[in-house]
């Protein structure tokens, strides 16, 4: 297995030429341009926030641009986002989203671990175990996200409030993780499908057991795979919205949730609150993405390259 | 008694079917204690399914399996003594090399002391030492050929079983690896069984030599004796190169003479069959051109094809194509269509019965 080296992937510029990565960098420029326009606002004033034309520059440009498109830099929103400065009719009133991060990170986590424990023990039973009629199980499996989440929410709903799972931590990570565990098990799958069996017989005949087979032998190789899985099962978690607006309770609220009940008011949508709530949602994200990146490109080429 | 101890290896009435496939059927051979083994014969005639099965990655549907006069045909993978190099290497692509030759070595418990000891002296018999922190995958084949020879010398097995190992290598590799195990073999002493479909690296390296057709031995014997006594068409048509010819002929009943379509030939065969259709065999490089005296069978050239210092000439007699191998010498100035006296010598030839192949014994 040959993956591309940094070295290599600095000689797919070379290769690609400047005017093909200029090219590139535009087109990336035009993707990323909302995400930009919402992170700046995260700093602007609610005054600067709703301003036409857009304020798009700091102040600290204003030599460059004429001086109605700057705005000075502020940190309030952030600091609303977590004190009491989230005012109605002047009282002031914990916005906590310390704790809506807290549970949309712990959910999100939790339900990918259980998700990924789960699933890839049943992929590596599917992939060196099969039984008669395997492929119409994995089928089966599949057939629980073939229906849109709208169709099922009256039965799951009516399911927690017999259970008494609604508003509670573990309802809402049971349900993310059955929603996480079907393409688990088909990623993995795929991944140790493309493992090659003389090497576990190797590990075989050089005495392991098959215990030792799976985690010292099979696990390993997978790691690519475990992690592109896991950064797609937290992007679509992390995400969430209809389920959690409905099964979560006033302690169990994820940010998603909560970030849209900022919505309204007395002072209409304070777009410089809700968009600072939205830069600070994209941190995990993109820190998770950037850490296992070089997983991530083995991830998404695994099989592409000829061993 | 004291020949049972010198077996390492005994493999009797064993069969293995998959599903309708046969794999193996009523296989029986013995190897003896640090030979040189070959199981030869084209794919698919079992040779993998029969080293999986001494080594105990599958389980027999009957007979029994004794390595070193112990019944091992039950027994655990690990507790068989046994270690195999798989044709595609197989090595643990996450670790490196130092790791790929400690893991069978830390599977079975051994101190990490003596780990770095014998990683150590494998490294340095395989010359191997300036590679231990690659992983297999920077790794040139025959490198990685190594690695796993190494892997699975390491444990110092009864019997190392290697299943078609040069495959995967390159012409000139091959023949450096075929050098490099025999060297290993005697430098260790150990028991070989090599699955192999080359029939040069079968003749080149094995001592004792099985050859297999649909999941059973044929033959089991010496390259010499292979060669020149092959028990039935299967066997005489796989070893020797190029193959031996084969033409329908009849026995005649006076004299033993045979009846060719290029004229009468004679055998050291006595009381041949007369009523059955038999087929002759030479080998190639036992059709020569007739000497003065000698009984001539007039031919005519129809195909010359140089091999270097051996020519391969085939040649028209009656109605039979024979191939004949010459020196460059006998053959530099020879010309397709050119007319030539051949002689095949009594004792050069094979007889088999035409209805089922089997080889007609000569007394010689």
């Amino acid at each position: 297995m040959k993956w591309i080296s940094r070295k290599d992937r600095a000689r797919e510029v070379d290769r690609a030429g400047w005017g093909r990565t200029a090219g590139a960098a535009i087109a990336s420029f035009i993707y990323f341009f909302p995400v930009l326009v919402i992170i700046i606002t995260a700093f602007k004033k609610h005054t600067d926030a709703l301003a036409v034309p857009a304020k798009l520059f700091p102040d600290f440009m204003g030599w460059l641009v004429p001086e109605r498109l700057t705005f000075t830099p502020t940190l309030e929103n952030f600091v609303s986002v977590f004190s009491r400065s989230f005012t109605t009719g002047g009282a002031a009133q914990d916005t906590g989203f310390d704790l809506f991060f807290f549970n949309s990170i712990f959910i999100a986590g939790s339900s990918v671990l259980l998700a990924l424990a789960i699933g890839t023990l049943a992929a590596f039973g599917f992939s060196r175990y099969p039984l008669k009629g395997n492929d119409t199980y994995l089928f089966v499996i599949l057939t629980t996200r073939m229906l849109p989440a709208i169709v099922v929410i009256i039965p799951v709903m009516l399911m927690f409030r017999i259970t008494g799972l609604a508003g509670t931590y573990t309802g809402i990570i049971l349900l993310y993780t059955a929603f996480n565990l079907p393409f688990t098990i088909w990623m993995m799958k795929s991944f140790f499908d493309e493992l090659s069996p003389d090497v576990e017989d190797a590990a075989r005949i050089d005495g392991s057991s098959d215990r030792g087979v799976f985690f010292k032998i099979c696990m390993p190789q997978v790691v690519a795979g475990l992690a592109a899985t896991a950064v797609f099962g937290l992007i679509l978690t992390w995400n969430e919205f209809l389920f959690a607006l409905l099964l979560t309770g006033v302690d169990t609220r994820t940010v998603p949730v909560a970030m849209s009940q900022t919505i309204g008011g007395d002072i209409g949508v304070r777009w410089g609150l809700l968009a600072a709530i939205e830069t600070l949602f994209l941190i995990p994200v993109i820190l998770v993405t950037f850490f296992l990146q070089n997983q991530l490109l083995r991830g998404v080429t695994f099989g592409t390259v000829k061993r | 008694m004291a020949a049972k101890t010198e077996l390492a290896l005994r493999v009797s009435g064993v069969s293995k079917r998959f599903g309708a496939v046969t794999a193996l059927e009523n296989l029986n051979f013995e190897v003896k204690k640090g030979g040189f083994f070959v199981l030869f014969g084209p794919s698919s005639v079992g040779k993998t399914t029969t080293l999986r099965a001494i080594c105990g990655l599958e389980k027999v549907d009957s007979g029994s399996i004794e390595v070193d006069g112990r019944d091992a045909t039950t027994a655990a993978i690990r507790d068989r003594g046994v270690t195999m190099v798989f044709q595609s290497f197989a090595l643990y692509p996450h670790m490196t090399v130092a790791q790929n030759f400690a893991y069978p070595l830390k599977e079975a418990g051994v101190s990490s002391k003596e780990i770095k000891q014998r990683v150590g002296e494998t490294v340095e018999m395989l010359r191997l030492s300036h590679r231990l922190k690659n992983k297999p995958s920077t790794l040139s084949g025959g490198e990685q050929q190594r690695v796993a020879l190494g892997r699975a010398l390491i444990r110092r097995p009864k019997i190392l079983l290697l299943d078609e190992p040069l495959t995967n290598l390159d012409a000139k590799l091959r023949h450096d690896m075929r050098a490099e195990l025999k060297r290993l073999h005697r430098q260790l002493g150990m028991t070989i069984v090599y699955a192999t479909p080359d029939e040069l690296e079968a003749l080149s390296m094995g001592e004792d030599i099985a050859v297999m057709e649909h999941g059973r031995v044929v033959q089991q014997g010496t390259p010499d004796e292979l060669y020149e006594r092959p028990k039935n068409i299967y066997v005489a048509t796989k070893i020797g190169s190029p193959h031996m010819n084969l033409l329908d002929i009849s026995a005649s009943a006076e004299n033993n003479m045979l009846n060719t379509s290029f004229g009468p030939l004679s055998s050291m065969h006595q009381s041949l069959p007369t009523a059955e259709p038999l087929v002759l065999g030479v080998r190639p490089s036992d059709v020569k051109i007739a000497k003065i005296g000698e009984p001539q069978i007039p031919a005519k050239v129809s195909l010359i094809e140089p091999m270097g210092d051996l020519t391969v000439v085939s040649v028209q007699a009656g109605n039979a194509q024979l191939r004949m191998v010459l020196s460059e010498a006998d053959a530099t100035g020879m010309k397709t269509g050119e007319a030539l006296n051949i002689a095949i010598k009594p004792k050069d030839v094979h007889i088999f019965q035409k209805s089922n192949g089997v080889a007609i014994p000569s007394p010689a």
